[in-house]
């Protein structure tokens, strides 16, 4: 029996090659994503301007924050206005849309392709350009209401009611991806139980409400959790369409944070601005999951 | 046996894997190094801010420059004005700032603090750079803390920039120096025959508050807001109030996005609701202008309306060039950047794009070969603005962006009703103070 280094057996251990194999991804999330964070915290309890080394300031960035900042509370309203429009709207479009592509016709793979593309195509900055262009007042939109015989050239993008509604239709449009997973998880619902309440006599109606409904609900709360996380760091929509103007009624979270470190030269500041989102939607986060029992269908 | 290779050859594979994402993540943050390369030439960064024309131009004639000397390579970045800045800060925090790049009135004095721009006076005493054909007043621009800090590329000055066109049509001329009284009148004209408003006030570039200060002494030439209480900035935001509310003003709800000259409501837009028939802007800015204007229509430069001219108007730099505090190779990128300041034939390409050149001696040669815009705005400054004007004052102190900032939003405000002149005021006067004191 041959002696076997150490080294050897250690190499040929199951669980080495799964250390190894992950090893690539081990380094990037340390190296792109601890570390920065831990950075990130430091900074801010620091005055950093990015020119010159960070002095250790402690509390004063979060205390600046909540009492002497009326663009904070600006931003703050602005994004969770566009996540209390966009998120639940979102899903109800993908699930209307799902519903009608559940049945497969000729068409459905085409319209299923069609539908999911703007969610792919939707966060680029061209996509954002483009739609400004669209809203703008002698833009395609105004164009098209003109035609139908709606008075006047509106300034979508300048008016304070209206600007927001412009980037919440924006993530409207790009309902694609849930509707993929509502498309998915409506396809697990067993067939017999639609068969069961046919017999039962039931109508499409109730149907609809007392069994695709409360099965979908693990999904749709899956939806929820991702679509509302994703609303809070909204970003490259506001910052090409309409840089927070006006009077910061589309001043997303992220922009504002933005605008802070690379405008005003206040990292530290916006460090801070970062772990409170952190903070908020990790607590949001915890309240959904806290009462998840009360209205997910659990499978036994 | 073969089970074992297997397992040998896929951890080989795995820990090939690592070594090459460790090369490459490491590996492209010195492939931009700035340290020579192969026969000997050594490679200089630069990086700049502008438009199309400013790109191609300012390219051209680095290559030319590789062609006179062809020990030094240029590589070149080029952005538009915001990112510009915060591409700079970030290479700044890295120690990794381009060696030549490209400064502004409003942020050298930020870059000068923190060290990060070389001083450029041992050169132009030892005649490394040629300053010999700029006058003092122009080299005094970029000196802070008696260190000279960049060279100008080009002279410029705020001015109006107006659809001539729309006004020769109307039978109106536009005299230069004009005061703030006849501009209104004006400006009434043109909206009750027209519908063209104008945009004296909402121009995002802070170059029009740089002028009513200056006729107001309100000049910021240091960490505070100079204004003894709020009610000195009254007047400003009633002038813009008055302007919507009588209709001759551009309102806030067609400002569209003015960073960018092609987008800018004075030359597009489809009818004269929504356009302007003037705008404040550097003086430099003529051909880009013109250039994105419509057919048949010219646009003119004149002083920006002030109730005292001569104190509101002024000559400035309209960008330096520095060199970074990091620069490895500072005789090589000292010697581009004599070459940019002093080569006629870098000149002849790259005419007056960044304002008229700073040395007289380029200025003169270059004359002949100008465009019409450019032309015109070559008589603004040497005939206009020349004769008219007072001295700069000193760059703007850390904190002037936020501040800027703050009264971009308070003409908003205002603009939309939202506030009264008065609030703006109060809000502008103890906003701007404490910012300024929080950079003490």
């Amino acid at each position: 029996m041959k002696k076997r280094s150490k080294l050897y057996l250690f190499l040929n251990k199951e669980s080495s090659a799964g250390v190894v194999f992950s090893m690539p991804f081990i380094i990037g999330f340390l190296a792109f994503l601890i570390v920065p964070m831990g950075l990130s915290l430091y900074y801010s309890f620091c005055d950093y301007d990015i020119l010159s080394p960070a002095t250790f300031v402690g509390l004063k960035n979060y205390i600046n924050l909540f009492t002497n900042d009326q663009t904070f509370y600006n931003s703050m309203k602005a994004t969770f206005i566009f996540v209390i429009a966009s998120v639940p709207l979102r899903l109800v479009f993908a699930l209307i849309v799902a519903m009608l592509l559940l049945k497969s016709t000729k068409l459905t793979g085409f319209y299923r392709a069609i539908y999911y593309l703007p969610s792919i195509i939707g966060g680029s900055v061209a996509v954002a350009v483009l739609w400004k262009r669209m809203f703008a007042v002698d833009g395609v939109v105004n164009m098209l209401l003109k035609s139908f015989g709606f008075a006047g050239d509106i300034a979508w993008l300048n008016n304070t009611k209206t600007a927001i509604w412009t980037l919440i239709i924006l993530a409207i449009w790009q309902f694609g991806s849930s509707m993929l997973i509502f498309l998915s998880a409506l396809k697990q619902i067993p067939t017999e139980l639609y068969e069961a309440a046919d017999v039962d006599g039931a109508n499409s109606v109730s149907r609809f409400f007392r069994i695709t409904l409360p099965l979908l609900t693990p999904t749709i709360f899956f939806n929820l959790v991702m679509q509302i996380i994703n609303g809070f760091l909204a970003f490259t929509q506001s910052l090409i369409i309409t840089q927070g103007k006006p009077m910061d009624t589309t001043l997303f979270y992220a922009v504002n944070m933005y605008q802070q470190a690379f405008g005003f030269n206040k990292a530290g500041y916006a460090s801070a601005m970062a772990w409170i989102m952190l903070l908020l939607i990790g607590f949001i986060t915890l309240i959904l999951f806290k009462t998840k029992r009360f209205w997910v269908f659990e499978q036994e | 046996m073969k089970k074992k290779l297997r397992k040998s050859l896929a951890l080989m594979c795995a820990g090939a894997l690592i070594a090459a994402t460790i090369t490459a993540c490491g590996g492209s943050s010195n492939d931009s190094a700035k340290s020579t390369t192969q026969e000997g030439t050594t490679t200089i960064e630069m990086a700049w801010w502008g438009n199309q024309t400013r790109n191609e131009r300012t390219q051209e004639v680095l290559e030319l420059f590789s062609e006179t000397d062809s020990s030094i390579a240029v590589n070149s970045q080029f952005f538009q004005w915001d990112d510009y800045w915060s591409k700079m800060s970030t290479l700044a925090a890295g120690k990794k700032l381009p060696d030549i790049i490209q400064m502004d009135h409003s942020y050298i004095a930020t870059y000068v603090e923190k060290d990060q721009l070389l001083d450029l006076t041992p050169y132009i005493e030892s005649g490394a750079i040629d300053t010999s054909n700029i006058s003092d007043t122009i080299m005094e621009m970029a000196e802070i803390d008696n260190g000279a800090y960049g060279i100008a590329a080009g002279i410029s000055s705020p001015g109006l920039f107006y659809n001539k066109t729309v006004l020769d049509e109307l039978g109106i001329t536009m005299k230069d120096n004009c005061t703030m009284e006849e501009f209104i009148k004006i400006a009434k004209e043109v909206y009750e025959k027209t519908g063209y408003t104008a945009n004296i006030i909402s121009s995002a570039h802070g170059v029009d508050s740089d002028i009513w200060s200056r006729t107001h002494d309100l000049q910021i030439t240091e960490k505070k807001l100079p204004a003894s209480d709020s009610t000195e900035y009254t007047a400003y935001f009633e002038l813009l109030k008055s302007g919507i509310e009588e209709g001759w003003h551009m309102s806030p709800e067609y400002i569209t996005d003015s960073a960018s000259v092609e987008q800018s409501p004075l030359v597009y837009g489809s009818s004269p609701e929504t356009m302007i028939w003037c705008t404040v802007n550097g003086s430099s800015m003529l051909t880009a202008y013109q250039s994105a204007a419509p057919e048949g229509v010219e646009l003119g430069l004149t002083t920006v309306p002030s109730d005292d001219p001569s104190k509101s108007n002024y000559l400035k730099a309209s960008m330096y060039f520095s060199i970074s505090a990091n620069c490895e190779n500072v005789d090589e990128a000292v010697k581009v950047l004599n070459y940019l300041i002093n080569s006629e034939e870098a000149y002849e390409i790259l005419l007056a794009e960044r304002g008229i050149p700073a040395s007289t001696v380029i200025a003169e040669s270059i004359t002949p070969l100008l465009n019409e815009s450019e032309q015109k705005v070559v008589y603004y400054i040497n005939d206009v603005v020349a004769e008219n004007c007072s001295p700069l004052g000193p760059a703007d102190p850390d904190g002037s962006s936020e501040v800027t900032d703050l009264l971009n939003k308070l003409e908003e405000k205002v603009g939309y009703g939202e506030y009264t002149p008065k609030q703006a005021a109060d809000e502008y006067f103890t906003e701007g103070n404490r910012i300024y004191e929080e950079k003490q």
